[in-house]
């Protein structure tokens, strides 16, 4: 992946066995990056912007980002990373059950750059993050400018 | 949806109904009450001067009445007058022919006597009505002609040369005070019937007062209807203008108490809309859970299962049939369970959010020729048709309509795929489907010679997750719902008509011109 520093995976969920069933289909797929876990929105925030291994401060990430939270919804996190000029070339994945053409129209308006629809088929889910993964490890991140 | 269109309906029915019966009755006592008065009124006024020009006529006749008498005693006068002139004439004849015989005199007498005698007549003619007067004038008569012969028998004496005679007759006949007491008698006579003449005259006047009285009665009485009148109808205007203004008022509250009602149906249609949308959403989530660790239990038993081929090979002693129960048996049965479960609920899930969205779609309505629209479903389904050797006919000409081609797709391939669905085994399918135009409608019919519908099921079959019949085909009874769904959402409606194993036929209707919800 990254030449010198290893992508952090910050995924954004509200529900824990989602999180599990998808941190395990990630660690399935061969990825063996670092997954920080958040569960709402404001420690998502925190963390993104002010905790030392946040990717303000810490280097590169990628974002996994789910729009139902309990106290904001993600695509408001979107926004947010997406008009930072230490953010804003983060690649954000929306994984969300939502397939509301509107709802995903507005993501990618917003920037994110993979929408990925939950299929409640857990073959289908499995293959779904498991496809990720696979890239994962072939996209180029660029590092944080944060650190720049 | 139905229901709450037929609240819709229900409600302004009612509302409509309640405001219109308040302001009728607001009309209807002020109306009333007015007319009533006015009515009253006007004919009270009416009679009044009825009765005034009545009295104004009988008045009238009567003045010309007393009129009539007035210049009758005038005639009497007259006659009395005359009658004492000719009586004076006659005297005088007399007189100058008993000093003179001149033959001229003889001629004035005679003319006189003549005169006396008609005015004499006249005045008896005249006099018939009044008896005091009569009387008189009888007396008048006899002492007139008493005269007359008396002065006749002077006169012939002196023509006959009894001068003495002649003289001492005009001496001591009492001729001359007949003749006084004949005046005398007439000035009676004037006297009377001047009396007469001023009665008259005193009840003419009082006739004529009596009508001025009864004019200037009637000219107030005139005035006082016109004057009330034009009083009660300006108040009786003013009345209907305010009724109008209220009733307008009324009819705008109305309108907008419709208003209000439209939009608050609608706040809530959307509102169980989004209902459905999120409650569907949130229930996809911890299904993607159970899904996903019920796929991990089931590795993870694979891995039992492994271990447990492993120790029957290795250490067979160890095993008892409860453990092998357990993991070849039980625990890949609850496995099962819960997949077809949540498969199922999935299933459902996605039903309620696929209705939401239907129900969330902007119409986009468009000329829809039927006949070509019913053909194309036709054609996608040729070949499960020709499999089970049903035929489809399409009776032309189908109507032509404006509405959303999406839509009308869906509801009638879901009515074709259904009557191609529940065919009868062992008959030849034969699926007809026809359309006509019937009071600004467009009414499209399918029917099937399949097995039909118990008709206590015509209402089940459209409901959400219901099924009606013997349940030999998958499905999970969303079709027909949806199906309503879209006929209510084009503004249309559909009905069924069937018997058990006497084929179905769905009828739907829909505004030949779609017309878009006014938005509120």
């Amino acid at each position: 992946m990254n030449g010198h520093q290893p992508v952090n995976i910050i995924m954004v969920e509200d529900d824990e066995g989602h999180a599990r069933l998808i941190e395990r289909n990630i660690r399935r797929a061969g990825i063996s990056n670092t997954v920080h876990h958040l569960s709402d929105g404001s420690s998502a925030l925190r963390f993104l912007f002010e905790h030392p291994e946040g990717p303000v401060k810490n280097g590169p990430a990628l974002v996994l980002l789910d729009l139902n939270l309990p106290d904001m919804s993600g695509t408001e996190i979107l926004a947010r990373i997406k008009s930072d000029p230490a953010l804003r070339r983060t690649p954000v994945v929306v994984l969300t059950t939502t397939d509301d053409k509107v709802e995903i129209q507005r993501c990618y308006d917003l920037g994110c750059n993979v929408y990925i629809t939950k299929p409640v088929n857990y073959e289908n889910f499995a293959d779904a993050i498991r496809q990720l993964g696979l890239f994962l490890a072939v996209i180029q991140i660029p590092e944080s400018e944060g650190l720049g | 949806m139905a229901a709450s269109e037929d609240t819709v309906a229900e409600g302004h029915g009612s509302l409509y109904s309640r405001v219109m019966a308040r302001v009728a009755d607001e009309l209807d006592l002020s109306d009333r009450a007015a007319t009533r008065a006015v009515i009253l009124f006007v004919i009270l006024g009416f009679l009044g001067l009825l009765a005034g020009g009545v009295t104004a006529g009988i008045v009238m006749v009567d003045n010309q009445q007393r009129v009539g008498w007035v210049n009758h005693t005038y005639e009497v006068e007259r006659h009395i007058d005359r009658l004492r002139l000719q009586m004076e004439r006659l005297e005088a004849a007399r007189r100058g022919y008993l000093l003179d015989a001149d033959p001229t005199f003889r001629m004035i007498f005679d003319d006189a006597e003549a005169s006396l005698t008609h005015e004499v007549a006249q005045l008896s003619a005249l006099t018939q009505d009044n008896p005091a007067q009569k009387a008189t004038v009888e007396r008048l008569t006899d002492q007139t002609n008493r005269l007359r012969v008396m002065l006749g028998a002077s006169m012939i004496a002196r023509s006959l040369g009894l001068d003495q005679k002649a003289l001492e007759d005009f001496r001591t006949d009492g001729s001359v005070q007949m003749a006084r007491g004949a005046r005398t008698m007439g000035g009676a006579m004037l006297a009377e019937e001047n009396r007469l003449l001023s009665a008259r005259m005193t009840t003419q006047r009082r006739t004529v007062n009596i009508f001025y009285g009864v004019l200037t009665a009637s000219g107030v009485l005139l005035l006082l209807v016109a004057t009330a009148s034009i009083l009660l109808i300006a108040r009786y205007v003013r009345a209907l203008a305010t009724s109008r203004d209220s009733l307008k008022a009324l009819n705008d509250n109305l309108e907008q108490a419709v208003a209000v009602r439209t939009r608050d149906l609608r706040r809530a249609n959307d509102e169980i809309q989004r209902f459905a949308y999120i409650v569907s959403h949130d229930l996809r989530s911890p299904l993607v859970n159970v899904h996903g660790f019920t796929a991990e239990l089931e590795r993870s038993s694979q891995t039992i299962v492994a271990l447990l081929q492993r120790v029957e090979q290795e250490a067979p002693h160890l095993l008892d049939a409860e453990a092998r129960r357990a993991v070849y048996a039980d625990a890949p049965e609850a496995i099962g369970f819960i997949r077809t479960s949540t498969q199922k609920m999935d299933r459902l899930i996605n039903a309620i959010l696929r209705l939401s969205r239907e129900g969330r779609r902007t119409i986009t309505p468009e000329r829809l020729d039927m006949a070509r629209l019913v053909r194309g479903i036709a054609d996608s389904m040729r070949h499960r048709m020709d499999e089970i050797g049903a035929q489809l006919t399409v009776e032309t000409p189908m109507p032509e309509i404006v509405s959303d081609r999406l839509a009308v797709e869906q509801i009638l391939s879901n009515l074709i795929e259904n009557a191609v669905k529940y065919l009868k085994p062992g008959r030849p399918g034969r699926i007809q489907v026809r359309g006509w135009l019937e009071a600004g409608r467009a009414v499209i019919e399918v029917q099937d010679n399949g097995r039909g519908i118990d008709p206590k099921d015509h209402e089940r079959v459209f409901e959400l997750f219901r099924r009606a019949g013997f349940q030999d085909q998958p499905g999970e009874g969303i079709g027909l719902a949806h199906v309503r769904a879209l006929a209510y959402r084009l503004g249309g409606g559909i009905t069924c008509v069937s018997a058990l194993d006497a084929g179905a036929t769905f009828r739907l209707s829909l505004p030949v011109t779609y017309v878009a919800e006014p938005t509120a």
